[in-house]
C-alpha cells in the first residue's frame, strides 16, 4: 500500500513536472489566451463566484455585506410566495417553449433543408429574424391590445368568437398563454441556425449507402443517418434552448408590465431584477440568481447524456 | 435493373427489397395541379371582385348615400372573402413555389416523399413562415399609418393612405428631447463598434491558441468557457454591477464594452472553426521562421473571415440592444435603445412613433445578418458541441 501510495505520488510530480515544463515551453500561448482570460474571469466567473458569496450574505450596497448563513435561501422557499409563483412560471414557459422550440428549430432547418439554395437563404432569414430583431416583439403589445383596437380583439369580435375585448396581458389567465406563443415566436435562434448549418455538412454518401442498406423512408433516414451525424450540432441547440428557456425577462417586462398584474408573469429573472435593480437587496437577489445558475447546470447535464442516447 | 451512384453502377443487392412508393404519374399530376391552380385563380379573382364592391357600398354607407338596409346579404361576411382570398394566395404561392422546385431541381434524391407530403411539407412551411414574418410586415404596416388609420375600428393590417408621418413625428420628438437626439445615435454606434472590435481580436487571439496548440490547462480553459454560454447577462448583472462599480467604471460606456469583450459564444464559434483550419499551415509558417504573432495575424485571420462575420453579428446584436440603464445613469451617455424604449413606453398616443421606433430598431441587425448570410452558415457549420 505504501509503496504503491510512494509510486503514485511520483506519477503525480512527473506529471506535474511534464506539465510544468510543457506550460514554459508553450509561454507563448498564455500570453494569446492572457486578455481574453482576465477579461472572462473578471466579468463572467468572479461575478458568479461573487453572486454566491453574497447569497449567503445581507447586503443592499450602503452597508458592508453582513453574512447571515442560509438565512437567503430559507427566506426564498419557505417565505416568499412570489418567487414561488416566479419559479413556478419559469418552470412552465422553460418546459413548453425550450423543447417544443428546439423541436421546431430542427424540424423547419430539417424541411428546409432540400430547397434550392436561393429559397433556403430567404427561409433562414423568415425564421431567424424574430429573434435577431431586437426588441421587436414589443408590436404584440398592438396584437394582444386590451380594448377593440387591439387587432386580436377586433378579430375574435367580428367573427363572433368573443363578445366583448379581451384583456389578454392583463388578465392572469391569459398572460401566460400569450408569452408563451411569443416566445416560441422567437425561439428559432442560434440553434436553429446551427441546425441548418450542420444539416448542411451531413454527407451525402452516407445516405445513399443508407438507401443500398436498407433504409425505406425519411423518417428512418433521420433518425439513423442525419441525427447521429448533428450530435454536436444538437448539443449546441440544446444549451443554447436551455440558456434561453430559462432567462426569460424581457418579454413578460415589456408585454405584462412590470409588476404584472398579480404576479402572473413573474420569472425568476423579473424577481432577480426587482431584488437586485429595485429593491437593491444584493444578497436577496444573488441568492435567486445562483438557484437559476443551478437549475441551468443540472438541466444542461440531464439534456445532455439524454441527447448522447440519440440514434445508437 | 442497375441502379447508379454516382459515378459507379452498383449490381442489384437481392437481399434489400427496395419499394417504390405509389405515385401520380407526371402528367396526370400536371393536369391536376393546373386544375386546381385555376380554381384558385378563379376563387382570387371572384372574391377580389366582391370585396372591391362591397367596400365601395360601405364607404357610400359611411357618407351616407347608401341606407345601412340597403346592403346585400353577404356585406357583414366580408372578412370571410378577405380570408378565403388569402388562404387561396397562400395555397396559390405554394404550389408555384413547388412546380419551381421541381423545374429547377428534377432530380430527387432517393428515398424520396411522396408528392402530397412534399406538398404538405411547403403548405406548413409558408403557413409558419407567414406567421414568423406577420409581427415584423405588422410592425413596418403600422409606422406607415396615418392617425386615423391606428385608431380605426376595425383595425386593418395593411395601410390604406401610405404615409411617413410617423418618422417625421418621431425626429420632432427626438429632437424635442432634453439630449440630443444624435447623442444616443454616437453612444451606441461608439458601444457597438469599439466593443465589437476588442471582443474580435480578443476572442480570436484565445481561439487560435485553445483551437491549434495543446497547452497544459487549454481544455479546461474551453469547457468553462462552454458552461458560461449559458451565463445571461442577468445572471451575472448584480455582480458585475458592483465589480464595475469597484473599477469605477459606473456611468461610463466602458461599463457595456468591457464584458461584451469576453462574450463567451464568439470565442466558441472561432475556436470551433479555426479547428478546421490544417495544422500544416501552422508548421509550414514555423518552418520559415515566423514567430506565433505573425502567424495569428497574416495567416490565420484572413483565412478565418467567415467567422469574424459571424462573430461581428452576434456581438452587434448583443451591444446594438443593450439599453444598459442598469450601469449607465446620465442622460448624455444612455443608448439609442434606451431612448426609443422611452418613445416606446408613451403609451397610446405615441404608438405610431413606437412602430416607427420597433422597425428603426430592428432593421440593423436584420439587415447585417442578410448581408453576411452566407458567411454566418459556413462558420456555425462548425459550432458543435463535442463531448
Amino acid at each position: 500500500m505504501k509503496f504503491s501510495m510512494g509510486k503514485y505520488m511520483k506519477l503525480k510530480q512527473d506529471n506535474f513536472r511534464y506539465g510544468w515544463d510543457k506550460a514554459k515551453r508553450m509561454k507563448v500561448c498564455y500570453l494569446f489566451l492572457l486578455p481574453y482570460a482576465i477579461l472572462f474571469f473578471a466579468f463572467y466567473i468572479l461575478p458568479i463566484m461573487t453572486s454566491m458569496y453574497y447569497s449567503f450574505t445581507y447586503y443592499n450596497i450602503l452597508e458592508p455585506p453582513k453574512f447571515i448563513g442560509l438565512q437567503n435561501y430559507i427566506n426564498l422557499i419557505l417565505q416568499d410566495q412570489v418567487f414561488l409563483t416566479a419559479v413556478k412560471n419559469t418552470f412552465v414557459i422553460a418546459v413548453i417553449t425550450g423543447p417544443i422550440g428546439y423541436i421546431l428549430s430542427f424540424l423547419f432547418a430539417w424541411f428546409i433543408n432540400e430547397l434550392p439554395r436561393w429559397l433556403r437563404t430567404i427561409a433562414v432569414v423568415v425564421f431567424y429574424a424574430p429573434s435577431i430583431a431586437a426588441n421587436a416583439f414589443v408590436i404584440f403589445a398592438y396584437i394582444f391590445q386590451g380594448d377593440v383596437y387591439g387587432y386580436l380583439n377586433a378579430f375574435l369580435m367580428r367573427f363572433g368568437f368573443i363578445d366583448g375585448p379581451v384583456l389578454w396581458l392583463s388578465d392572469p389567465k391569459t398572460i401566460m398563454p400569450v408569452l408563451i406563443v411569443v416566445i416560441l415566436w422567437m425561439s428559432m435562434g442560434t440553434g436553429f441556425l446551427s441546425f441548418v448549418a450542420g444539416l448542411q455538412g451531413v454527407d451525402k454518401k452516407m445516405y445513399e449507402a443508407g438507401y443500398v442498406d436498407g433504409i425505406r423512408n425519411r423518417w428512418q433516414e433521420l433518425y439513423y443517418i442525419t441525427l447521429p451525424s448533428m450530435k454536436p450540432m444538437l448539443l449546441f441547440g440544446a444549451v443554447m434552448s436551455i440558456t434561453q428557456a430559462f432567462n426569460v425577462c424581457d418579454v413578460p417586462r415589456a408585454l405584462a408590465g412590470y409588476p404584472s398584474t398579480d404576479y402572473a408573469a413573474r420569472t425568476i429573472v423579473t424577481h432577480l431584477f426587482d431584488y437586485g435593480f429595485s429593491r437593491f437587496e444584493m444578497g436577496y437577489a444573488s441568492a435567486i440568481a445562483t438557484v437559476l445558475f443551478l437549475v441551468m447546470i443540472l438541466c444542461n447535464k440531464a439534456i445532455q447524456s439524454m441527447l448522447r442516447k440519440v440514434g445508437t | 435493373m442497375s441502379a447508379k451512384y454516382g459515378n459507379k453502377s452498383i449490381a442489384p443487392v437481392d437481399t434489400v427489397v427496395i419499394e417504390q412508393p405509389q405515385k401520380l404519374s407526371r402528367g396526370r399530376f400536371a393536369v391536376v395541379a393546373l386544375i386546381v391552380a385555376a380554381l384558385l385563380a378563379a376563387v382570387i379573382v371572384a372574391a377580389g371582385l366582391r370585396m372591391d364592391a362591397l367596400d365601395a357600398m360601405m364607404l357610400q354607407v359611411e357618407e351616407g348615400a347608401l341606407e345601412q338596409e340597403a346592403l346585400p346579404a353577404d356585406a357583414p361576411y366580408l372578412v370571410f372573402y378577405r380570408v378565403g382570398r388569402a388562404l387561396a394566395i397562400g395555397v396559390l404561392a405554394v404550389f408555384a413555389i413547388y412546380a419551381i422546385i421541381r423545374i429547377i431541381d428534377p432530380k430527387r434524391r432517393r428515398p424520396n416523399r411522396s408528392v402530397w407530403g412534399d406538398i404538405g411539407v411547403y403548405l406548413l412551411l409558408a403557413i409558419v413562415a407567414v406567421a414568423m414574418v406577420f409581427p415584423l410586415v405588422f410592425s413596418v404596416a403600422a409606422s406607415l399609418k396615418p392617425l386615423d388609420e391606428l385608431f380605426r375600428f376595425p383595425p386593418r393590417v395593411f395601410p390604406q393612405h401610405v404615409t411617413l408621418d410617423n418618422y417625421s413625428d418621431l425626429f420632432v420628438t427626438l429632437s424635442q428631447s432634453w439630449v440630443p437626439f444624435s447623442r444616443y445615435l454616437v453612444n451606441t454606434v461608439l458601444i457597438t463598434f469599439v466593443g465589437t472590435a476588442g471582443h474580435l481580436v480578443v476572442a480570436s487571439m484565445a481561439a487560435f491558441v485553445l483551437a491549434k496548440y495543446d497547452f497544459p490547462g487549454g481544455r479546461l480553459f474551453f469547457s468553462i468557457v462552454v458552461t458560461a454560454l449559458m451565463f445571461s447577462g442577468y445572471v451575472t448583472g448584480i455582480p458585475n454591477y458592483i465589480i464595475m462599480s469597484r473599477l469605477k467604471m459606473i456611468d461610463t460606456h466602458w461599463a457595456v464594452i468591457l464584458p461584451a469583450f469576453a462574450a463567451p459564444i464568439g470565442l466558441f464559434l472561432m475556436k470551433q472553426f479555426m479547428e478546421g483550419i490544417p495544422t500544416a499551415l501552422i508548421e509550414a509558417a514555423h518552418i520559415d521562421g515566423a514567430g506565433e504573432f505573425r502567424i495569428f495575424w497574416t495567416i490565420i485571420m484572413p483565412v478565418v473571415k467567415p467567422a469574424w462575420l459571424t462573430m461581428i453579428i452576434f456581438s452587434v446584436q448583443n451591444l446594438w440592444n443593450a439599453n444598459a440603464a442598469t450601469v449607465i445613469y446620465s442622460e448624455s451617455k444612455k443608448t439609442l435603445v434606451y431612448a426609443l424604449q422611452q418613445i416606446q413606453a408613451g403609451g397610446v398616443a405615441r404608438q405610431g412613433q413606437a412602430a416607427a421606433v420597433t422597425v428603426i430598431i430592428m432593421l440593423v441587425p436584420i439587415a447585417i445578418f442578410i448581408a453576411s448570410q452566407n458567411q454566418i452558415l459556413e462558420t456555425m457549420a462548425s459550432s458543435g458541441l463535442k463531448d
